[in-house]
């Protein structure tokens, strides 16, 4: 009765829609440090290698399909255009949603209408995806329209429809290769095998492979999901185009390897060059030969698995181009967090979501939509069959398919959100009183510990020994709240007055009185400051003794330092039988991920605590 | 404010003090070093709160890295909205309300300079700007960088008068220094200059293998100033071919109609 396969294919869609949106608040709210693994050295991420560079490249079936049929006449694949077109057009809205999500300011993405500047390579990409994302409106209207009562709205797109595919296949080719030309101007990162002048041509012809390869990809797709009979011949003919296509990329590529004097390149065995080949051999080589030979387009399982192989190919070129090549210079292998995977992963299950709506629907594919629409009134027309999901009656069709994917929709929010990173919060309390007995915040989280005060009050010396872990007031000071200088209490604090001491100290010439002589000046190994503020700072105190910078501690180096040698004393004293609560995990909670990559960090210091 | 305004840091003179960096950091309103630095960041320790840094060499070399506010600089010409700017006078200066947060800025400067507030949900590219608010009202006569240094190690001036000292103290101490200023001609020549001891081609990225003297935004533009050309005559090609094919189409049409006609009369 209903299609088990495409039931479970969309509930996955929604899942993955719904992790993408819990991660959506993390990003929006708290910005791209915490949702991302992006850096100062590697600025583009996934986001921008496979959302927009790979999005726009995947995209790039309507505008060959465009072509093939409006202007080459292929009546052939006429039944590949529509949807080749409506898969532009919802690539494109999701190249523009992943553009948000990668912008720092996506608020203000309009600016690129009203502040011009064309010498940059971006503005002639933005300017792109705002005219191609209109045509290709323009372009599936159509489609929407052809069934409803607007005819003659109808007619009216459908003569204005040659000279919009003329415009649309001259915006894409623009925009195809200035991808390409985005990376120009750097030469001194992108690695030799993909950085050359010719970028903006191959990307350009690249994007129509891949464009070929793709309709293959997604009229294999649809006709497994929708258990329909695969339209061989279509897919044949694609076939033998693309494998014509792939050989003039081919040899542009390795032409103009060859022409720069880079053909060693290819096989000096870095993990880069390796690289180079696999991409070559997924995209190029192998679909290449493969859809040569006739036994293969005569088979839709080798149709479909070369096909697939070719858009990973492409793909991943999009991506070393724009991002993993760079590892050459930037000696910084950058690897994308799993918020951002969720993003991009969220995107494309929209996209295919909103496929799938339309396309059932609307005649994008006639032959398609009347089978649906026969499923659709055969499941109308039948009795309520009364076989409860689980426990759980859901209803029937499209009641139940709509329950089922809002459930998983939420779940995947609620656990998205559960398990997004959180921002480091600034604190400014230090310890708070709770059920009656003193607890410390430990770390940035909301984790405590209990802390007995009155019996580590009493056991250094009763009221009078405040100092011993507190610092007091210096003198002449005796208001300032804590706050002042202890802003974030994780961070250190600076209280150091550089000028006024060497004012103080007249001058220049005393440089040597607190740096020392004959050393290169640094900021950070100075006197001591008790050495001079002994009795200005704090009481004599017997835990911690090395205050001894000119910053004042944070929490978590005064927690430690007052902590942990004190309790690893003690534990050494066979006598008292106490357990060593010096080490890591009497505070922390063993296993979490800050104590791996502290413990990653500083091995020596994660065994001294002998856990 | 003086016209093409220039930094000459001489490597052998600097001792390595941060005068600068704190200089930098109380005029620029810099709050003092944040959380430990991300994965990832810079080795140099620029951040976007730190805008000038001293890197550390073997045997006490310190080498001051700060924007070099190149003659072309590839950031400006990178920017889609022009949020990086080039004045009139030479230094680089950046626009947060134009600002779209592409971050095409970061990825096309050769040295790796611009940096990114990523704790921020409303963030700016941050680097040096050569003090030019101030220098442009003439609050202050030379960066509060050069002001701080305690050795001269860098100094301010024009930029030709900086060539020539550079030139000039070469000349005087040849074998003390490595017969290069860097910044006179890479990338086009940029408005901060070196002369050292050591090689100082770490600077840039990949060790500068990649740059020559020629300047970065002509490789985008030689393509660019192609595109209205490319645009026409695609439409040109598509709409030509389009005709061509249609009539062939029509013509044999016509023929196989004419055809059946005649085979229809016998």
């Amino acid at each position: 009765m209903e299609n088990r396969r495409l039931f479970v294919f969309k509930g996955v869609m929604w899942v993955l829609a719904g992790l993408a949106a819990a991660v959506a608040i993390v990003r929006f709210t708290l910005g791209l440090g915490v949702s991302t693994a992006l850096s100062d050295t590697t600025p583009w991420g996934l986001w921008i290698g496979f959302d927009v560079m790979g999005g726009v490249a995947l995209a790039a079936g309507g505008f060959v399909m465009a072509a093939v049929v409006h202007i080459f006449h292929r009546e052939r694949y006429h039944a590949a255009a529509r949807p080749a077109i409506l898969t532009a057009f919802i690539g494109y809205g999701a190249v523009a949603v992943g553009l948000l999500f990668d912008l720092g300011l996506p608020w203000n993405i309009w600016h690129a209408t009203i502040y011009w500047n064309i010498h940059s390579a971006l503005f002639e990409v933005a300017w792109c995806v705002m005219l191609y994302l209109t045509v290709l409106a323009l372009e599936v209207t159509p489609t929407l329209l052809e069934r409803t009562k607007f005819q003659k709205t109808y007619r009216f797109f459908v003569k204005l429809a040659l000279p919009i595919m003329i415009l649309g296949i001259m915006l894409s080719t623009l925009h195809q290769s200035s991808l390409g030309t985005l990376l120009l101007i750097m030469p001194f990162r992108v690695h030799p095998l993909w950085y050359t002048h010719l970028l903006p041509e191959l990307f350009f012809v690249s994007a129509i492979c891949l464009g070929i390869v793709m309709v293959m990809v997604e009229s294999t797709v649809t006709s497994w999901l929708y258990r329909r009979e695969p339209e061989m011949e279509m897919l044949a003919g694609l076939a033998r185009l693309a494998s014509v296509a792939l050989a003039l990329y081919f040899v542009l590529r390795v032409g103009d390897l060859a022409r720069q004097g880079k053909l060693g390149l290819m096989f000096d065995g870095s993990s880069l060059a390796n690289l180079f080949l696999v991409e070559m051999l997924l995209s190029t080589v192998i679909p290449m030969v493969a859809f040569a030979c006739p036994a293969v387009r005569r088979s839709f399982r080798g149709l479909w698995f070369l096909a697939c192989c070719s858009v990973l190919g492409f793909v991943l070129n999009r991506i070393n181009a724009s991002g993993l090549s760079q590892v050459w210079a930037t000696r910084y292998v950058y690897f994308p967090a799993w918020t951002e995977f969720a993003i991009s992963l969220g995107i494309v299950a929209a996209c295919v979501l909103v496929f799938f709506f339309i396309q059932e629907r609307f005649p994008v594919d006639p032959h398609g939509l009347a089978q649906v629409e026969a499923e659709r009134e055969k499941l109308a027309a039948a009795p309520p069959a009364f076989a409860p999901f689980d426990q759980v009656w859901l209803g029937e069709g499209w009641r139940k398919a709509t329950k089922v994917y809002s459930f998983v929709f939420v779940l995947a929010l609620a656990l998205g959100l559960t398990a997004a990173p959180k921002a480091e919060p600034t604190l400014d309390v230090r310890a708070v009183r709770a059920v009656g007995a003193t607890v410390l915040r430990v770390g940035p989280g909301p984790r405590y510990v209990y802390f007995d005060h009155k019996r580590h009050q009493d056991e250094a010396g009763g009221a009078k020994s405040c100092a011993t872990c507190h610092h007091l007031h210096q003198r002449g000071d005796m208001g300032t709240p804590c706050v002042v200088c202890h802003g974030n209490i994780f961070l250190p604090t600076s209280i150091f007055d550089h000028e006024a001491h060497v004012a103080a100290l007249h001058g220049n010439a005393s440089c040597a009185q607190c740096h020392g002589k004959g050393e290169p000046i640094r900021v950070t190994p100075v006197k001591k400051c008790s050495e001079c503020h002994d009795k200005d700072l704090m009481a004599a105190n017997p835990i911690v003794k090395t205050f001894d910078s000119r910053w004042a501690p944070s929490y978590k180096d005064a927690m430690h330092k007052m902590c942990i040698p004190c309790h690893q004393e003690k534990a050494k004293d066979a006598k008292l039988k106490l357990p060593n609560l010096g080490r890591c995990g009497a505070c922390h909670d063993s296993g979490t991920q800050s104590e791996k990559a502290y413990t990653a960090e500083f091995p020596e210091k994660a065994t001294a605590g002998g856990v | 404010m003086i016209e093409h305004p220039c930094i000459l840091t001489d490597v052998t003179k600097c001792i390595g003090c941060e005068q600068c960096v704190a200089a930098c950091k109380k005029i620029n309103h810099l709050p003092p070093e944040g959380p430990p630095p991300r994965p990832g960041s810079t080795p140099d320790g620029l951040s976007a709160d730190r805008w000038t840094t001293v890197v550390r060499r073997p045997h006490n070399h310190f080498v001051r890295k700060q924007c070099r506010h190149c003659s072309q600089p590839a950031c400006v010409s990178v920017c889609p909205v022009g949020a990086m700017q080039k004045t009139p006078e030479g230094p680089v200066i950046y626009d947060k309300a134009k600002c779209l947060g592409c971050r095409y800025c970061m990825m096309a400067c050769p040295y790796g300079v611009p940096h990114y507030e990523w704790g921020s949900a409303n963030p700016s590219v941050r680097k040096c700007i050569l003090c030019y608010p101030s220098l442009k009202a003439g609050t202050i006569d030379r960066p509060a960088c050069v002001h701080a240094c305690p050795t001269e190690a860098t100094i301010f001036g024009r930029r030709e008068e900086m060539v020539a000292e550079a030139r000039r103290r070469l000349r005087a101490e040849p074998a003390k220094y490595v017969q290069r200023i860097w910044g006179e001609k890479q990338v086009g020549g940029t408005s901060v200059l070196y002369i050292s001891d050591i090689p100082l081609d770490f600077l840039a990225w990949n060790d500068g293998r990649e740059l020559s003297d020629k300047p970065l935004p002509p490789l985008t533009w030689g393509t660019l100033k192609q595109v209205p050309f490319e645009f026409v005559g695609m439409g040109v090609l598509m709409g030509s071919l389009y005709w061509i094919i249609e009539r062939r189409r029509r013509r044999m049409e016509e023929n196989a109609a004419g055809a059946g006609e005649e085979r229809h009369g016998e």
